[in-house]
């Protein structure tokens, strides 16, 4: 049974009609699905886009299935930390001290028992304060060694190379697509904010509504006056008027489009982009004071992590519509000198790490204390984990055997699931009891940390719309129906 | 723009080394077990997805002809139906034709019939007419000037240009305007831009520095063999085989440099700067995961080449590297760079570390067995080894130009420019046992395997192929054939259902978003108001456009001239792990309505600038002279309706003439080429 589950060919073969030929008798099979014409895909398509993503409506949603899964529905946003370059787990979230570390390292390292977890206080203190908040995941595994496809991965919840997996968009805007419903009038914010993250998936196959705005945050405490160019030379009033009379030239134009209303993108893109302007609620979000930058660790040199991490509080605070917020924080990839005894000012674990200490102990701070905390999901992942052993360089290498962090909207703190053995080398214990299909004992994947964030958020996992452009039906999680992958309840309970 | 070197290849990580290299398999629940390096051919088979294979990163969309094909057909079917009605647009350059000169006609196009000994039009239209396929409308004068003047020279054409073309009655105006457009220096910034961009010249990437000096003698390099009009397999040979002392001297030598590869043994370099070169050169990539480990068990679903090919004659083809050094002055890694062939050793298979899988076999303490192999310099699509004593990468050079491929890669990689498909995509995907129609694939080993042609017109390509041989490799014939075509000069818009499966029939013509310096220099031109852009270290130190930028990273201008910001905002890529795209963008969107790139020529009471000259006409010629220069049409009659309303009934005419130059910049016509 298991191999079957786990066969290879599985990722390549249309997983509908694999499901359908497993349950000839309760679903339809590939060619029994409503037929989409193109006009059809269109509209499916523009679900969302016609007029603008402000006002929350949908044209005639498309056609949707579940298995109708209970979802835990703790978590009103999340907030995705992903760190790439794959951190070292086993100098952060499953700290292992070896004889091969040498004795200075261990000193400043500053391992500390706490709540029966072994912390490197020296390199994180202040989540080390945090771990009655914290719940960790120590038997993840990857499913790849290199960064590209890996970092892909984590960001789609799937191999990107498998069916659907070119055209899969950020769990983030699976996450917005969904929330669309709940969209409040006069809420101008994009559902999916990437903030520091460039080079980050996006929407994949859904309309440009469910795009990340992406935003790079500075560098410094100098702080920022709200987002760059959300303002005209001319004012407000003037600035109306051009708009208006853009669409008294614009709008005739589009009168003969089989479809009515207009649909593209493009016109999505301004809507949202005019939203945004003359808002004090944008200006509020996306400015901060030096006294906060501080707060959030970041200092006069730089390192704008910090900065991502307060915009992305404050973005949520506002409650204009973003409910998933996407920062990247790089520089993990520590093949060399990864404890800095060579040049203790490179990018090693004690320069990067309190960057992203001070940065997320913050952030909980700030959620507990505005009572936002239980309803913020916060995920934290690299794309895989280091190497058990320190390599030639004084640094580790690619592993695949990693762990995840994950704190607030109804995780339980100060869980624990999964243990390794003395050197992060391979799995003592899974500590979950697997999903429907495929049960313990095994890895956790990044397919059921997709599926952990979609149950948090009271999204059906096991979700399938039949609008992709392939007509193959997108799984929000692969298998899910068959149940292949599933949320890790073990954090809740 | 298609190609980025793959920097995350098989090899960016670094694999688990004395442990033994491990792959990943989505096995559960025994924990991994180290898996020792094997080139047996007769390897069990792995799933063509294996996640220890890179392809599929960030940057997957490249790897996916579909996906680009469908959005792209929905993007062009959405723009187009955004776009004024083309017999309005026509009527309205007709009465003003009719006004302006009395004896000339609205202008037509006629002379592409004479093109029906062009090679692009026979094979594309007979295929679009077995296929059932009508072809789109052929483009209007004004689509057509508009578009050919984009395509090969980065700018949107003058309000003068656009005029004087479309009232132009001779029969040839078409081949004519090809061939002023490129001998213009416009054309050879454009494309300097384009190579530069195809070979990856930038400042910094994810291995090395080659700093803006470097950038800036690679960018010249370019630039004056496009002028010149060097042989394109000249210029490949020169970058291949390229040898010199420093880097910002012999433009040419960062090309290779920019394979550099650290982090490993010095295999791992010759590895990727081979892989690079196939990649560029030949439009495989897949080299480059040969290099890796055999094709069998990972690219069986692929390439059917790829299949057959093993990691030993990949590596033959690394080993043309094999007496290259490349280092930086002083010392390892710091700009200039020199490379010199003075290695002494050829390939050898004894690495264990590093960034790929182990060349040799491991015993239980993590070192190589047996004595080292070496392989000599093996040019993997005939066997030729290289001579003793040659000069390797000359010999690489001479073999890959001579090759058909290189010839069929290039025309795939230009045409892919021009009509936003290639004829193989993913043009850097070439599988070369599918390429010969006459010799088609038959009897592949499983049905995993790819057993179709590959181009999606293969006659065609080899055609193509063949005439760029025959002109001498030269590039300006190759764009000549293909903006002569009928099938260029088909419009984007499309009378009858459509369905984008059909665009590999290049049936239609595809819209694309304007490249970040084209949007920028058309904003510039347009508005009289020179732009500055200005950095010590160029060469020149100062330019007015954004297309004679030498690098998009970190330049732009400030004051007149667009910044990094607007320009980082059309996402014009950094040539390393971010390539160019056409996506939008609500940061567009803001740029367009309020940068001060824009507002500066909106507002504007400079004599010069367009606004103020156009102010002092009568309302209708304001109108037009904004149209014409902006979006390079005159307005239809409901647009000149609308917009004289406002100008004459609404408090202050100024006021109204710069809101209409503002709401020009915001139309979907200004951003899109069409």
């Amino acid at each position: 049974m298991a191999d079957e589950i786990y066969h290879p060919d599985k990722y390549f073969q249309d997983p509908a009609e694999e499901f359908a030929r497993k349950y000839p008798h309760h679903h339809r099979t590939f060619f029994n699905r409503p037929d989409f014409t193109r006009r059809r895909f269109f509209q499916l398509a523009g679900a969302g886009l016609s007029g603008s993503y402000l006002l929350g409506q949908q044209a005639a949603p498309p056609v949707i299935s579940s298995q109708n899964m209970a979802t835990k529905n703790t978590a009103k946003n999340c907030i995705f930390i992903l760190l790439t370059g794959a951190i070292s787990t086993r100098d952060s979230w499953n700290l292992k001290v070896t004889p091969d570390i040498a004795a200075s390292v261990v000193t400043r390292m500053n391992p500390t028992m706490i709540n029966n977890v072994n912390w490197p206080v020296g390199i994180f203190p202040k989540l080390g304060q945090h771990l009655g908040d914290i719940a960790l995941v120590r038997s993840m595994s990857s499913w790849a060694l290199v960064h590209s496809l890996a970092q892909t991965w984590a960001q789609i919840g799937r191999n990107p190379a498998a069916a659907l997996g070119n055209i899969a968009p950020n769990i983030g805007s699976v996450v917005a697509i969904e929330k669309d419903t709940e969209r409040k009038p006069g809420q101008v914010f994009p559902a999916f904010v990437a903030l520091n993250s460039g080079g980050g998936i996006g929407n994949g196959y859904f309309s440009a509504n469910y795009a990340p705005f992406r935003l790079n945050q500075p560098n410094g405490t100098n702080g920022t006056a709200g987002i760059p160019g959300t303002t005209n030379a001319n004012g407000q009033t003037v600035f109306n008027n051009m708009f208006s009379r853009l669409h008294q030239i614009d709008d005739p134009l589009r009168t003969n489009s089989p479809y009515g209303t207009p649909l593209q993108d493009y016109d999505a893109f301004y809507s949202a982009a005019k939203g945004m302007m003359y808002n004090s609620a944008v200006t509020q979000a996306f400015t901060f004071s030096a006294a906060d930058s501080q707060r959030y660790g970041v200092n006069n040199a730089g390192n704008s992590f910090g900065n991502a991490c307060l915009v992305a509080k404050q973005v949520l605070a506002a409650d204009q519509g973003t409910r998933f917020i996407q920062i990247t924080l790089g520089g993990w990839d520590m093949h060399s000198d990864i404890y800095g005894l060579q040049n203790p000012n490179g990018t090693n674990m004690f320069t990067l790490g309190p960057q992203l200490d001070s940065g997320v102990a913050a952030l909980i701070d700030d959620l507990k204390a505005t009572g936002q905390f239980d309803k913020t999901l916060i995920v934290m992942v690299g794309e895989f984990g280091r190497t058990p052993g320190i390599s030639g360089a004084g640094g580790r290498d690619h592993f695949l055997l990693m762990s995840a962090f994950m704190a607030g909207g109804g995780v339980s703190g100060g869980k624990v699931i999964g243990a390794t053995n003395a050197d992060n080398s391979s799995v003592t214990t899974y500590g979950w009891a697997g999903s429907s299909g495929a049960p313990a004992p095994r890895y956790v994947r990044p397919e059921d940390i997709e599926s952990t964030i979609y149950s948090a958020m009271g999204i059906d996992w096991t979700t399938i719309r039949y609008d992709d452009p392939f007509k193959r039906g997108f799984e929000y999680v692969p298998f899910a129906s068959e149940g292949t992958y599933g949320p890790v309840n073990e954090l809740w309970s | 723009m298609a190609i980025l070197r793959i920097v995350a290849a098989c090899g960016a990580g670094l694999f688990i080394t004395a442990a033994g290299f491990m792959l990943a398999k989505p096995q559960d629940p025994s924990p991994e077990t180290p898996v020792e390096v094997s080139t047996d051919t007769s390897a069990a088979e792995l799933p063509v997805s294996d996640p220890s294979c890179t392809f599929f990163g960030s940057n997957r969309d490249k790897f996916n002809g579909s996906r680009r094909l469908i959005e792209k057909a929905r993007l062009t079917a959405t723009v187009a139906d955004q776009l004024p009605v083309a017999s309005d647009v026509m009527a309205a350059f007709a009465a003003n034709a009719a006004s302006a000169m009395p004896s000339a006609p609205g202008g037509s196009r006629t002379d592409t019939l004479q093109h029906s000994a062009n090679n692009i039009d026979k094979y594309l239209f007979q295929a679009m007419s077995d296929a059932g396929v009508a072809p789109a409308p052929p483009t209007t004068d004004y689509e057509f000037v508009r578009r050919v003047t984009l395509d090969l020279t980065g700018r949107i054409p003058t309000a003068d240009a656009v005029t004087s073309f479309v009232n132009d009655s001779s029969f040839d105006k078409r081949t004519k305007l090809v061939d002023a457009l490129m001998a213009s220096p416009e054309w050879v910034d454009k494309w300097t831009i384009w190579f530069g961009d195809f070979l990856q010249n930038n400042s910094q990437n994810t291995q090395i520095n080659r700093n803006i000096l470097g950038v800036v003698a690679f960018n010249n390099y370019i630039r004056d063999s496009l002028t010149s009009g060097k042989p394109y397999n000249q210029m490949a040979r020169e970058l291949i085989s390229a040898a010199g002392a420093s880097s910002y001297t012999q433009g040419e030598l960062n090309y290779i440099v920019g394979g550099y590869m650290g982090g490993g043994p010095v295999q791992d370099q010759f590895d990727l700067q081979a892989a690079n070169t196939a990649e560029t050169f030949l439009g495989i990539s897949h080299l480059n995961c040969l290099l890796c480990h055999n094709g069998r068990g990972h690219l069986d679903s692929l390439s059917l080449w790829g299949y057959y090919t093993t990691r030993q004659q990949a590596w033959g083809m690394a080993s043309f590297m094999s007496r290259t050094l490349a280092q930086g002055t002083p010392n390892g890694t710091t700009p200039p760079w020199s490379v010199q062939n003075t290695r002494v050793v050829d390939y050898q298979l004894n690495t264990t570390t590093g960034n790929r899988p182990a060349r040799c076999s491991v015993d239980a303490n993590g070192r190589c067995i047996g004595a080292t192999q070496t392989v000599k310099p093996t040019y993997m699509f005939d066997g030729t080894v290289a001579p003793a004593g040659q000069d390797y990468r000359a010999f690489l050079g001479q073999k890959i130009t001579s090759d058909f491929q290189f010839a069929r890669a290039t025309v795939n990689y230009i045409w892919e420019y021009f009509f936003g498909l290639g004829i193989v995509s993913p043009s850097n995907q070439f599988d070369p046992m599918r390429l010969d129609p006459d010799n088609p694939p038959t009897d592949c080993p499983s049905d995993k395997n790819p057993c179709t042609l590959q181009p999606t017109n293969a006659r065609l390509l080899n055609a193509l192929a063949q005439d760029f041989i025959n002109s001498g490799y030269n590039l300006k014939a190759l764009m000549k054939e293909i903006a002569n075509s009928r099938a260029y000069q088909l419009s984007s818009r499309y009378t009858g259902t459509w369905d984008p499966n059909s665009q590999t029939l290049f049936a239609r013509h595809l819209v694309r978003r304007l490249w970040s310096e084209e949007v920028a220099d058309a904003i510039t031109q347009s508005s009289g108001i020179t732009a500055t852009y200005t950095n010590a270290n160029w060469n020149p130190t100062t330019v007015n456009w954004a297309m004679k930028l030498p690098e998009p990273r970190n330049t732009g201008g400030n004051g007149t001239a667009a910044s990094v910001g607007f320009l980082d905002a059309f996402l014009r890529g950094n040539r390393d792990d971010q390539d160019r795209r056409g996506d939008g963008s609500i940061s567009q969107a803001l740029d367009l309505m309020n940068d001060n790139f824009i507002m500066q020529r909106v507002n504007s009471t400079a004599a010069t600038s367009l606004i103020v000259k156009a102010l002092a006409m009568p309302n209708d010629q304001l109108v037009s002279t904004l149209f014409l220069n902006v979006l390079s049409r005159y307005p239809t009659a409901a647009e000149m309706s609308t917009a004289l309303q406002n100008l004459q009934t609404q408090s202050t005419r100024t006021q109204e003439a710069r809101y209409l130059y503002w709401s020009l910049f915001n139309k979907v016509d200004f951003v899109f080429n069409y």
